[in-house]
């Protein structure tokens, strides 16, 4: 690999936009042929976004992308899969009940001179495909019965068929053992020999050094630098990775003192995954839940307020024992505002009053009779006072902003008298005005004496908003960070496999 | 971003699309009404408007039952089944000691037990609903054949008849029936806190259960509930027939269904009311009826059923792509 | 559609009820009980009969099959199936012409597949509810369609085709054998077969697909209105005639038969093997309460129970 070879693959200057956000801003990337490059940064650094434009999922708008030094357009899946490229998505696209070879070959299956599939020709080229790989799978096995290492190894196998000279792989041992995850590193070194490209998104510091053969670091959608793995040291990746000009709009304010411990979360494994998870949140308090994606943050919000079955520990909320199901969370007065609030935190259909007062109701209505009155008056009381815009309570949720949404998930668990409330990636899919906003209420929350638990992976938000930190990683507990250790620097440290 | 969406509601402020939905479907009631009082002349009576209230009344009460099924998430195929083996059962019942108490008590007990049945198949053995509902109704049915054996049941206490073909004060008594259900309904739907939680869970159930709504009980409960409407019905409907047999109702689900879906209930869950399902009810009659008078035979009615839940299904399915849902 | 792969070492596919071995010990275990309790049962004469009584069902059973893989469900089989056998027995006795009563009974058919099939792949509409609807639609016109016609007594050459024999097998072995092949063949060996399997499994897979992914699902219910079609062949020269209601209940029997063979509503797992050993377990079950006296109702009921029975065990096992 000289340096003057024409690289396999070049994207230049990429830039792409979404309604009110820049995702990319002039990201350029080269891949030389048999290198396998890692792709690092923040979560919402613009990896995915980048490795999209890529595989022609999204249409770049400005910059070029060039093949064997050859400017080329990717406008669809299809033009990206002539190019040769190929992403091993994490959700892997196989139908559990055809054969692995018939995965390998789905839509494209060898045909015989009746226009019949040709079984015995697409095993043998499945063999092959897999053989390039030093693989020895049964191709006449049903892909349901693998496992998740073995089905990601289908998936690759179906790139190399279609001739993949570019492999674009998205973390792929978030879910491997370590077993595993050696023979898929064996994979690699065999594909490298073939002289396929590879890009690897990862978070893991022993996989970029042992793996890599060059890193570039993206943040906050902007290119910061490509280093020679060799050359660099995980603390300046983790450098480059996170300082930032951060927009320092919202304030802490002045905080009370924290009062009694509302939370207790003694050794709770659960059948989500998470191992061996101890933490308080006092009232008062703003605690953190930092950690990679796939870490076990959601699992650990989900375990708490009993949405997930507990295998072990116990949780406590002021000193009662919690039951393993929502409704009883929400009696003793517990909220979860979760990741997806279209999915799980609203019903779309319904109108802003409905969903403000649901989970509220049996507070607000002792004898279960419903009256619509008082109902709709609550109602427009919790709109002021959390300053929703919305033409009025009976408008359809579904037609507010997304800030404005999430104003009434919280607003639902303000009317239930919520006491602890646990955030998940509050501000996700919120714009910068309405983000700070949300800051303020959180803040208004615990000035009154509740108390906040906040699942969060921006990390500058982490540090701004919180009183101390957990940080999780691989759904087991990697430590605690306290006020004056609350760096983000400190937090991507402890959530990657490093220091 | 998009706060001041254009919502159309906001053109007449007093009226919430529900209400819109609720007159347009009055508006067609009475279209329907005025056409067929001027193609049969026989419609219009008194006589005839009267026995239209009656029938209605009668797939009101299976339709109601459905409806808050269908409003929370679920489906219920075996609603026609269901009355047929409860009005044997009270026929027996009936016919065996006298008593007419006994009898109601037996009919409306076994649609309870069945719709429990439905609702522990769906919520505890997460059987999906279309084919637990849908096995429930050939079991019944093959039970309910079994049980009559060819024969059939009749001559009953006019006490009893009055329940299906009586009048009180001028009006059928079923209508009566249908009046103290769309009022309990309505009340249990609209203005308590476990109606809310119905329309909630059937909007969106994960949410819902995520809010601490719970989830298994509320849907266990309607499933109970359609049973008991199913009973209820079940009732009236051998009261008026004065007799039970084997295949008897047999046309009843797809009735009630269509009745559902004219009446504006989304199959996919959390929107509709009873009123709507009242005025579907309403126009599936009148539309049966109409056929009717106009010597139209008896064997198109299946197909206009079919064909109108066909269309009503289309029509709230590209009403919700329309809404984005 | 994600799926979460199962460990290498649970993959032991005869675990559940609803699978190809369950099948097989249930038609042994049926056997087993009727050559005990129903005198007559094992006799030749019995056996052929259960074997012929099948075939109809098979007809019906194997598309079934293929639009459960898809996730989807076709309730208006009997209803259509019905009127096309008073479509082909009108249509027969009227023009005299064996060939135009099939075309008209296959016309029919599918075009209640094309029309399902249109509904639920273009406007992604339930199919359980879908097909509920062209039941109605199909029971009532079965019923206007035999008003004072003339729907039984066909010609010779139509009953052949129930009573006949070609080779030494009954004629409709051979059809329903040739219907299997056919479709075996469309299922396990075209590409057709496996975007069939990729529809229920994982549409995902299917993603540069795009139109082609709805027109199979298309293909799928049309598919069910040929085999409707020929069924309605068998069915008339069986009962000698056309009857609006005669085949009323027999698209449960081969939901029933597909579910007990293996093929499971979700997922996009199962298969023909499965569904012919459904079949015969149904047949069985019907012919052996049959020879005990008991009334078709009971018959319907206790089918109903083994599938819930068996959707029971499978949700116990598989989920557990």
């Amino acid at each position: 690999m000289t340096a003057t070879a024409i690289p396999l693959l070049e994207l230049r200057g990429i830039t792409k936009r979404f309604p009110g956000v820049l995702a990319l801003d002039d990201v350029s990337l080269t891949l030389h042929a048999g290198e396998v490059h890692m792709l690092m940064g923040e979560n919402g650094a613009g990896k995915s976004t980048l490795m999209k434009v890529l595989c022609g999922a999204y249409t770049a708008d400005a910059g070029q992308i060039l093949a064997d030094g050859q400017p080329v357009r990717v406008r669809h899946a299809a033009d990206a899969r002539a190019l040769g490229v190929a992403v091993i998505f994490q959700e892997y696209s196989l139908v559990p009940h055809l054969s692995i070879a018939h995965n390998i070959f789905l839509g494209r299956e060898p045909l015989n001179r009746l226009g019949l599939i040709d079984h015995a020709r697409m095993h043998a080229q499945a063999r092959a495909v897999l053989a390039r790989l030093n693989l020895d799978l049964d191709t006449q096995r049903e892909v349901q019965g693998l496992g998740v290492a073995q089905q990601q190894m289908v998936e690759i196998a179906k790139a190399l068929s279609q001739n993949a000279r570019v492999l674009v792989l998205d973390e792929p041992t978030a879910a491997l053992s370590d077993r595993e995850t050696q023979c898929l590193f064996e994979v690699i070194g065999e594909l490298r020999r073939q002289g396929v490209a590879m890009v690897y998104i990862s978070h893991r510091m022993d996989e970029v050094f042992s793996l890599g053969d060059r890193v570039t670091v993206l943040r906050d959608g902007k290119y910061v630098a490509t280093l020679r793995a060799g050359d660099a040291t995980p603390d300046e990746l983790v450098t480059l990775m996170v300082g930032r000009k951060v927009d320092m709009s919202y304030h802490r304010g002045e905080r009370p003192a924290p009062g009694e411990c509302l939370l207790e979360v003694r050794g709770v494994s659960a059948v989500n995954g998470i191992r061996d998870v101890s933490l308080k949140v006092h009232a008062g308090e703003i605690v953190g839940l930092s950690g990679l994606v796939g870490s076990g943050r959601t699992e650990v919000a989900r375990a708490i307020f009993g949405a997930d079955k507990l295998t072990a520990g116990e949780v406590r909320f002021a000193g009662q024992p919690l039951r393993s199901s929502p409704t009883h969370a929400r009696q003793l007065g517990l909220g979860l505002i979760p990741e997806s609030r279209k999915q799980q935190g609203l019903a779309l259909m319904r109108t802003v009053c409905d969903n403000l007062l649901l989970a509220g109701l049996k507070r607000l209505f002792p004898s279960n009779l419903y009256q619509p009155g008082r109902g709709h008056a609550e109602g427009r009381r919790r709109i002021a006072q959390l300053r929703i815009a919305t033409p009025g309570p009976r408008t359809p949720v579904q037609s507010l902003s997304g800030g404005n949404q999430q104003k009434v998930v919280i607003g639902k668990w303000l009317v239930a008298g919520t006491r602890l409330f646990i955030f998940d990636e509050p501000t996700r899919g919120i714009d910068v005005g309405a983000k700070e906003e949300i800051f303020r209420l959180i803040d208004e929350l615990v000035r009154q004496g509740c108390a906040v638990l906040m699942i969060s992976s921006e990390l500058g938000e982490v540090v701004r908003v919180c009183d101390r930190a957990y940080v999780m990683k691989e759904r087991a507990l990697a430590g605690e960070l306290g006020r004056e250790q609350l760096t983000e620097a400190n937090l991507l440290r402890l959530a990657m496999h490093h220091g | 971003m998009n706060v001041l969406a254009q919502n159309p509601g906001l053109a007449l402020p007093h009226l919430s699309p529900e209400q819109r939905a609720v007159l347009l479907r009055l508006a067609v009631l009475g279209l329907l009404g005025l056409a067929l009082s001027l193609a049969a002349p026989a419609f219009l009576t008194s006589g005839n408007l009267l026995n239209v209230l009656r029938q209605a009344s009668l797939m009101f009460l299976l339709a109601s039952g459905l409806t808050l099924v269908i409003l929370c998430g679920g489906l219920d195929l075996s609603i026609g089944a269901n009355v047929a083996l409860s009005a044997c059962l009270a026929a027996t019942a009936i016919k065996g000691t006298g008593s007419i108490a006994l009898g109601c008590a037996v009919g409306a007990g076994y649609g309870l037990f069945i719709g429990l049945l439905n609702g522990l198949m769906v919520t505890a053995l997460r059987i999906p609903p279309f084919i637990a509902t849908y096995g429930m109704l050939w079991i019944l049915h093959g039970v309910t054949y079994w049980y009559m054996n060819g024969e059939t049941i009749h001559g009953f206490p006019p006490e009893f008849r009055m329940l299906g073909s009586g009048y009180l004060a001028a009006v059928p008594v079923p209508v009566y029936l249908m009046l103290g259900v769309l009022l309990a309904g309505t009340v249990l739907t609209q203005y308590t806190t476990w109606g809310q939680e119905i329309y909630a869970t059937g909007a969106n159930t994960e949410a819902a259960a995520l809010s601490g709504v719970p989830v298994f009980s509320r849907r266990l409960a309607v499933y109970a509930f359609s049973g008991l409407m199913a009973g209820l019905a079940s009732l009236v409907f051998l009261a008026r027939l004065n007799s039970a047999e084997g295949d008897m109702g047999e046309s009843l689900t797809l009735q009630a269904i269509a009745a559902v879906l004219i009446g504006g209930t989304s199959l996919f869950g959390g929107t509709g009311t009873l009123v709507g399902t009242l005025i579907g009810a309403l126009i599936l009659t009148v539309v049966l009826n109409g056929m009717n008078q106009l010597g139209i035979s008896a064997n198109w009615q299946p197909f206009i059923t079919g064909v109108i839940v066909i269309l009503s299904v289309l029509s709230d399915a590209l009403t919700r792509k329309r809404q984005g849902g | 559609m994600n799926f979460v792969a199962v460990d290498a070492d649970k993959s032991a596919p005869g675990r559940r009820f609803g699978s190809v071995s369950g099948a097989a010990w249930l038609l042994l275990g049926l056997c087993a009980v009727f050559s005990v309790l129903a005198p007559g049962f094992l006799s030749g004469a019995n056996l052929v009969n259960v074997l012929l009584q099948a075939t109809i069902l098979l007809l019906l059973a194997l598309p079934m099959t293929l639009i459960i893989l898809t996730e989807g469900l076709d309730l208006s089989m009997g209803a259509v199936l019905s009127l096309c056998t008073v479509v082909l027995a009108v249509v027969q006795i009227d023009s005299g012409s064996i060939v135009l009563g099939l075309t008209a009974a296959l016309a029919v058919a599918i075009a209640f597949g094309l029309f399902n099939g249109l509904l639920i792949a273009a406007f992604d509409l339930p199919p359980f509810v879908v097909t509920l609807g062209t039941l109605g639609a199909a029971q009532g016109l079965a019923l206007v369609a035999a008003e004072g016609r003339t729907t039984m007594g066909v010609a010779e050459g139509l009953r052949w085709f129930w009573d006949g024999s070609w080779l030494g097998l009954p004629v409709p072995l051979w059809l329903a054998a040739f219907t299997w092949a056919v479709i075996h063949v469309l299922l396990y060996h075209t590409r057709f077969g496996a975007r069939v399997f990729a529809l229920g499994g994982n549409r995902e897979a299917l993603r540069f697909g795009g139109i082609t992914v709805k027109w199979s699902l298309l293909w799928v219910y049309v598919l069910g209105g040929v085999c409707v079609g020929l069924a309605s062949l068998l069915l008339t020269a069986r009962v000698n005639g056309g009857h609006p209601t005669v085949a009323i209940g027999l698209e449960f029997d081969a939901i029933a038969a597909v579910a007990v063979g293996g093929t499971a509503f979700e997922r996009g797992k199962g298969g023909l093997t499965g569904t012919v050993l459904g079949v015969l377990a149904v047949g069985v079950m019907r012919n052996g309460l049959n020879l005990l006296s008991m009334p078709s109702s009971v018959q319907v009921a206790a089918v109903g129970a083994v599938v819930i029975i068996a959707l029971w065990i499978d949700a116990a096992r598989g989920k557990a």
